[in-house]
């Protein structure tokens, strides 16, 4: 599971509708692996990404190399988008947990594949 | 503007038309046509493009298009068809000294290979003088007589001249062929069909692209094919795994679209955990929900409500709550047909930007099928509408397109959904009804024994017969599922 699908997931268990975004990871193994450059498919992102989210969940895997505040020339700063492609795209999870910081929710990340499943409790 | 003959694949025919609008939409070409002109009986349909270029950009990834040809005349016999393009010779000089070939095509009927040369022959007067190049023509003339799809009319109707531009992508059906793939399921959407749905879907560079009933990942596979980046969840995660080498991974690597296929997430749509984003999150939805022929739709939840726990579950194991274990897996119950379709629409409503494109299969009973079936919604638009028959059923695979912002409001209108026995006061169902029990119900699937007892009922006592005969059939399955639920 890439970063960039990790930053579009937030917490649905049945009614934890508030701090339900960014899921907290915990005991991730992440992994490195290359991708083409698609600068389209970034441009398009930009506006659909939490950056601040990112940037925090980023710092606390000690990921550093992305700016705090989304350069105002985002879409056309080839440096940039060079980064924000190598931290989204090719930096993937294959194991650990992401919890929940309003409900302690936790959903498995195992074999790179995230469990988003509710206990039929939580639906 | 010049004229430019088209000569679709004799297959889909109902697709080839929203196919060849949604490839214009993708060029950013502009088009016109007679629509009176065209018919599902013939594969030829002549439209007005402003230009050669313009027209061969409809053919990067067309699936139902076999060939785009430069119209340089038609007629209703060899003589007419001569005539006509006698009539422009300002269209020859260009191509008097280039390698060339003629090709003469026949569709429906055989032009004999004797004849041939006489015919190319008859063509002289355009007096190319350029190499005859059989192997690697820079250009290829066509001669074509079409004789229709009646295969005792032995006498070709119209005949077409003019400069081919190309062949579309059919060859892709054969690179996406399902038995050549390594990771495929019961489930699997056949090659070509996955392909037209991601044109349908306007897939391309930049674009996110998102399959809620992700199965084996056809549709991942076939948009990022186009460029499209995709992602995919089912309720199964099973399937998403797959089986040591054979998994959704696995063919994205085969297809080379690894660095495109973002991810595969375990989850029920109707309990996605995708975050709202103001505008929608996703260009496009690209899916073949389960319809319950050979895989039954689920969902979160059981059956009997009642029964459901409100409260985490404590597990077997002292202290410790089942949802917690690693191999917890949630209960799940059937999923009406009408109801996925009537949620898969309020999702696309929710989550698909503004002119982002909702694709997906809608099986129907042929019977009992009108177009009140489809689910509608104010900000959905129906582009496109095209049927796959299979005798008493059908699929249909639907393209609707966001036309504006959800208001938070409106929900999806259709004809009622819900339990047959419990809404007696709206006596139309929806034809996908209880899609599942009908389909079995017409004996496509049923033992040969099944069928001759139904047969039999009805040769010794009609329509009462037969009736009498499924009402037990029924009762026996309603006392086998209660067996199975005890």
């Amino acid at each position: 599971m890439r970063l960039i699908t990790h930053n579009m997931l937030q917490c649905h268990v049945k009614g934890c509708n508030a701090n339900n975004f960014p899921l907290e990871l915990q005991e991730v193994v992440l992994e490195q692996e290359e991708a083409e450059l698609n600068e389209d498919f970034l441009r398009n992102m930009l506006g659909k990404l939490e950056y601040e989210a990112l940037v925090a969940t980023c710092l606390k895997l000690d990921i550093n190399d992305l700016p705090a505040t989304l350069p105002a020339d985002a879409a056309y700063n080839d440096e940039f988008l060079q980064i924000l492609h190598r931290v989204i795209l090719e930096t993937h999870i294959k194991s650990g947990k992401m919890i929940c910081p309003n409900c302690q929710h936790i959903y498995n990340v195992r074999d790179g594949i995230p469990n988003m499943l509710l206990a039929e409790h939580e639906v | 503007m010049p004229q430019f003959l088209i000569q679709f694949a004799q297959q889909h025919e109902e697709f080839r038309l929203p196919e060849l609008e949604a490839l214009a939409t993708i060029e950013n070409v502009r088009m016109t046509y007679n629509p009176d002109a065209y018919s599902l009986e013939s594969p030829f349909l002549i439209v007005e493009i402003e230009s050669a270029e313009k027209a061969a950009q409809l053919l990067n990834r067309a699936i139902l298009i076999k060939t785009i040809t430069e119209l340089w005349g038609t007629g209703l016999s060899w003589e007419e068809l001569i005539d006509r393009v006698k009539e422009h010779p300002e269209r020859w000089p260009q191509y008097l000294q280039v390698p060339f070939k003629f090709s003469v095509v026949g569709f429906g009927g055989t032009i004999e290979m004797k004849d041939k040369p006489e015919l190319i022959d008859r063509f002289a007067f355009t007096g190319f003088m350029g190499k005859i190049d059989l192997k690697n023509p820079e250009e290829e003339f066509l001669l074509i007589a079409d004789y229709g799809i009646d295969p005792n009319v032995k006498i070709a109707h119209t005949f077409y001249m003019g400069r081919l531009i190309g062949h579309g992508k059919r060859d892709l059906i054969e690179k996406f062929n399902v038995k050549k793939r390594r990771y495929i399921g019961n489930t699997t959407m056949d090659a070509e069909l996955s392909l037209i749905m991601a044109n349908q879907a306007l897939c391309g560079p930049g674009k996110l692209v998102y399959d809620p009933f992700v199965g084996t990942g056809s549709f991942l596979m076939t948009c990022a094919h186009f460029g499209a980046t995709t992602v995919g969840s089912d309720i199964d995660g099973r399937q998403i795994r797959g089986k040591g080498k054979a998994s959704i991974q696995s063919n994205s690597e085969q297809y080379g679209v690894k660095d495109r296929v973002l991810d595969a997430l375990v989850f029920d749509v109707c309990h996605a955990p995708w975050r709202r984003v103001k505008g929608g999150l996703f260009d496009a939805i690209v899916t073949d929900p389960p319809y319950g022929v050979r895989a039954g739709a689920k969902t979160l939840g059981r059956k009997d409500p009642t029964k459901q726990a409100t409260g985490p579950r404590m597990a077997v194991e002292e202290g410790v709550h089942a949802h917690l274990l690693p191999d917890y897996v949630p209960p799940t119950k059937p999923y009406e047909m009408s109801e996925v379709v009537a949620d898969l629409l309020m999702f696309a409503v929710k989550n698909l930007v503004r002119g982002g494109r909702l694709v997906y299969w809608l099986p129907t009973v042929t019977e009992d099928y009108t177009i009140d079936d489809l689910p509608t919604h104010p900000c959905m638009e129906l582009i496109s509408n095209c049927e796959q028959a299979f005798g008493q059923w059908s699929r249909r695979l639907i393209t609707m397109e966001k036309i504006k912002d959800w208001d938070g409001q409106a929900v999806a209108l259709g004809p009622p959904t819900g339990d047959m026995n419990k809404s007696t006061t709206n006596p139309k169902q929806q034809g996908h009804f209880g899609f599942r029990d009908r389909y079995f119900a017409f004996g496509i699937v049923e033992n040969a024994k099944r069928k001759k007892e139904l047969k039999e009922a009805y040769h010794k006592g009609g329509p009462a017969a037969v009736a009498a005969y499924m009402k037990q059939i029924e009762q026996k399955k309603k006392e086998e599922e209660n067996q199975q639920q005890e």
